[in-house]
């Protein structure tokens, strides 16, 4: 077991480093001119202009830009907003928070709505219920977290007065925004729950369970249920992943402070130290959710540890 | 505690029409205390005036500094930090007294040193300043004669210099803390303004509270004291379905930029006011490159001019909203020509038959070709799409197709780029913001070869000598009949399309009152209450 937590805790490193490259490498190779959106080009003399460039090391070489980047990060230094000067790691860390708690809330929701939807709709299969867990998954993909998010408001703030629109302070703020969010991974979830346990139900060893008399409750929640896990939680791995790019969305429209918004505004305004900081940290974590659902994997099933 | 107000601030419930500043309801009791919560569509880039970028940035810079004159909205330039001023025979210098009882919300008192460093730090490469460059402009140098006494000497005489100097961009800011915090005074900002700083959570809130020294509003608006609100509370929510429901839910007091179709629909809402100002300056034009052909030849322009219907265009995006263009400057400007007015009709079969006349013949595809060329139009917008402006170029693109004209829309907020380093495009977009009507010779004065290229690309001498001498002429008689030749000539030559004033909007709960707006369009809220 240590042995498979030490070679994915390798591999993990890698694919931080990767990604450190790639997105170097890609803000690199991109046109434009990151000193032009930071100023009114008219409003400046070239020596003015080309003294910036030098200042901000835009004239040294890939190689000397990619070792002082490597370096500087390494070193826990991401640089400067180039639009504000404003060091970029407290920048992150400050609304790192916000998205955290929005990334956890939804998967909470999209976790319990949608195993929840999806073991009953399995279990009473052609039901109302399952017509019901069907219906909510098809929403819960079809919908655009914009548009969910934007009657959502309508609804519950606009209308009935019950949540604030907007904001990021306090409990009740984050409601709306993790109802919407949450209710993408739900469709995902009851969707991939509900087929994976009509199949686990059909294996011999449920019916032979069932010959043995063992009570339904415990051969649908102890065996089936476990069995249909596994797909459930690399589903929720993915989606706490997609959450990431989801909350860029979610937070605009909520007027949420998050990283979402920063890597948005960043981009917008060409501000690349910014952008490399939000996509690192996004990697980060991409890889550290990752990791927790493999080596879930060896907790739930005893397959898995025995195949290794 | 309520006290008596001498007026109230013009509003205006949603008609359509720009409010009247100075038109004043009813009188009414201003009650002192409470927090304005007031909805901002996108954050602001810096609380530095000289360093922000951003027109939203000017809302809030509005409540924490002030400025050496004010500009009324009949064009009038009056005193607010200097008392007085003498204008140089030759027109190349300004004398300002200044108020003595003035102190910078650090406590440093406003003296002539403060004026010098405010406007010499524009000029110092090492402040990085953006917009505020191009406004200051033709500033030289400051001499400061006495403590209260400052001469300002500029390389030109320019008749937009005082204006310009009533702006926010050229606010006063405190040298104190302005040395002191250095590049982060945009976020540590000081001033002389009714309210000062509190805090600033990025793409949440900026506070702000009220000075209670404040003693020196200018003419603009009624309560030359300190503010009746205790704070001003500005959120940053981009999504304007959003910023709307906010309003309606009460989350928060007032929000701005309504979307046109809830301008229409909030005028049924009770509870809710909307304010709607139309802004001064160019209007957003369309301007077509005259360095490609065919547009350099008048006929071809003449022909787009007469084929793109902005009244269509105006009524169908804006519902009504917003009033239509028709000069290269908005109504309010000083010299605005009103006789341009219902100058052009759209007329299709005239736009066809000069297209024929130059040559350009419609092929089986419907397309007019001239030399094996098919006569296509390169049309360029800055996403995203503001104000809808992005639809303006697809219904154009409609339009044209009735003309044989094929009309490809760039979609890119690379214009730096594409439009001013390239010069590649065929018609492109933009406004500004001026209350001057000099903001003209920046588009359509022939280029020094070596600055940045005006968007037309207009090289007229007849409108060049007008320019120049609308820049300096001291008669205003003189004046207003220069820009109003320079207006005619460019429509006449089609150098450009006129499209639409943006209006700003704000749509606030009933109980927001005396919110006022300066000639550019921008908040004040010296005069605002909230009633109870």
């Amino acid at each position: 077991m240590a042995r498979i937590i030490t070679e994915r805790l390798i591999v993990s490193l890698l694919v931080i480093l990767g990604s450190l490259v790639l997105v170097f490498c890609i803000l690199y190779l991109l046109p434009g001119d990151p000193v032009l959106s930071m100023i009114d080009p008219s409003s400046m003399t070239p020596e003015a202009i080309a003294n910036l460039r030098n200042q901000l090391g835009l004239n040294e070489p890939f190689y000397v830009q990619f070792g002082h980047y490597v370096f500087s990060m390494l070193h826990g230094d991401f640089g400067k907003s180039l639009l504000n000067s404003e060091p970029v790691l407290p920048k992150i860390l400050k609304h790192l928070p916000a998205t955290l708690a929005l990334t956890l809330a939804s998967t909470l929701i999209s976790t319990v709505l949608g195993v929840g939807l999806g073991v009953l709709s399995a279990i009473h299969r052609n039901r109302l219920i399952d017509v019901v867990a069907r219906i909510v998954g098809l929403f819960g993909i079809s919908m655009p977290t914009f548009w969910s998010g934007i009657l959502l408001i309508l609804i519950f703030s606009v209308s009935l007065g019950w949540f604030p629109a907007m904001g990021s302070k306090g409990l009740i703020t984050l409601v709306l925004p993790s109802l919407a969010l949450g209710f993408v991974g739900a469709g995902f979830i009851v969707r991939m729950v509900r087929n994976s346990m009509l199949e686990v139900i059909n294996e011999h060893f449920i019916v032979t369970l069932r010959a043995k008399g063992v009570s339904e409750k415990i051969v649908m929640y102890r065996h089936a249920l476990r069995n249909a896990l596994i797909p459930a939680i690399t589903i929720i791995g993915i989606h706490i992943g997609d959450l990431l790019a989801g909350t860029v969305v979610i937070e605009t429209v909520f007027s949420r402070q998050g990283i979402g918004r920063i890597l948005a505004d960043a981009i917008m305004s060409k501000d690349l130290p910014v952008v490399q900081g939000v996509v690192f940290f996004s990697a980060i974590i991409y890889v550290l959710v990752n990791l927790l659902v493999d080596i879930s994997y060896v907790f739930i099933d005893p397959r898995v540890r025995r195949t290794q | 505690m309520i006290i008596g107000l001498t007026g109230c601030g013009s509003t205006n419930n949603g008609n359509g029409k720009s409010a009247e500043p100075g038109k004043q309801e009813a009188k009414q009791a201003a009650v002192v205390g409470g927090d304005l919560t007031y909805a901002l569509a996108t954050s602001p880039d810096s609380l530095d005036p000289h360093r922000s970028g951003l027109a939203v940035a000017v809302r809030v810079l509005r409540t924490i500094y002030d400025s050496l004159v004010v500009q009324l909205p009949d064009g009038s330039i009056k005193p607010w930090l200097a008392t007085e001023w003498t204008t140089a025979p030759d027109g190349l210098s300004y004398t300002f007294k200044l108020r003595k009882d003035v102190k910078f919300h650090d406590g440093t008192p406003f003296t002539a040193e403060a004026v010098k460093f405010s406007y010499d730090r524009i000029l110092d490469p090492a402040t990085k300043a953006a917009n505020s460059v191009a406004l200051i402009k033709p500033y030289k140098s400051s001499e400061i004669i006495d403590d209260y006494t400052i001469k300002i000497n500029l390389e030109t005489p320019s008749r937009a210099f005082l204006g310009n100097l009533s702006q926010a961009l050229l606010g006063i800011v405190s040298p104190t803390s302005a040395k002191k915090f250095g590049d982060q005074f945009g976020k540590n900002p000081v001033g002389s303004g009714p309210f000062t700083f509190v805090k600033w959570e990025e793409n949440a809130t900026i506070q702000v509270k009220r000075n209670p020294d404040y003693a020196w509003a200018p003419e603009l608006v009624e309560n030359k004291g300190k503010s009746y609100l205790d704070q001003i509370t500005f959120s940053i929510v981009p999504e304007e379905a959003t910023r709307i429901g906010s309003v309606q839910s009460k989350q928060v007091l007032a929000g701005e930029t309504v979307p046109p179709q809830n301008i229409v629909s909030l005028k049924s809402d009770t509870s809710v006011q909307v304010h709607q100002v139309n802004t001064t300056g160019l209007p957003y034009t369309l301007f077509i490159n005259q360095r490609k052909t065919p547009w350099n030849d008048v006929k071809a322009r003449q022909a787009l001019q007469a084929a793109i219907d902005v009244d269509a265009i105006v009524k169908t995006l804006y519902l009504g909203t917003y009033p239509r263009s028709w000069s290269p400057l908005t109504p309010g400007v000083i010299g605005y020509d009103a006789s341009l007015e219902n100058g052009i009709k759209p007329d299709v079969a005239k736009a066809n038959k000069l297209l024929d006349e130059l040559g350009w013949v419609k092929g089986t595809d419907g397309v007019r070709v001239k030399d094996g060329k098919k006569l296509t139009l390169h049309y360029v917008d800055g996403s995203p799409n503001r104000e809808k402006r992005n639809d303006i170029a697809v219904i154009i693109q409609q339009q044209l197709k009735q003309i044989g004209v094929v009309v490809e829309v760039e979609i890119t907020k690379d214009t730096a780029n594409v439009v001013y380093t390239k010069g590649d495009y065929d018609i492109y977009g933009n406004s500004q913001v001026n209350t001057d009507p000099n903001a003209l010779y920046a588009f359509y004065h022939t280029g020094d070869p070596k600055a940045r290229p005006t968007l037309p690309g207009l090289a007229d001498p007849q409108v060049d000598k007008w320019l120049e001498q609308g820049a300096i002429e001291p008669d205003d008689k003189k004046r207003v009949d220069l820009y109003k030749q320079v207006q005619k000539a460019i429509i006449d030559q089609a150098v450009i399309i006129p499209i639409y004033v943006f209006p700003y909007t704000v749509a606030a709960s009933k109980t927001v009152k005396g919110l006022k707006f300066d000639p550019l369009g921008y908040p004040l809220f010296n005069d605002t209450f909230i009633q109870k």
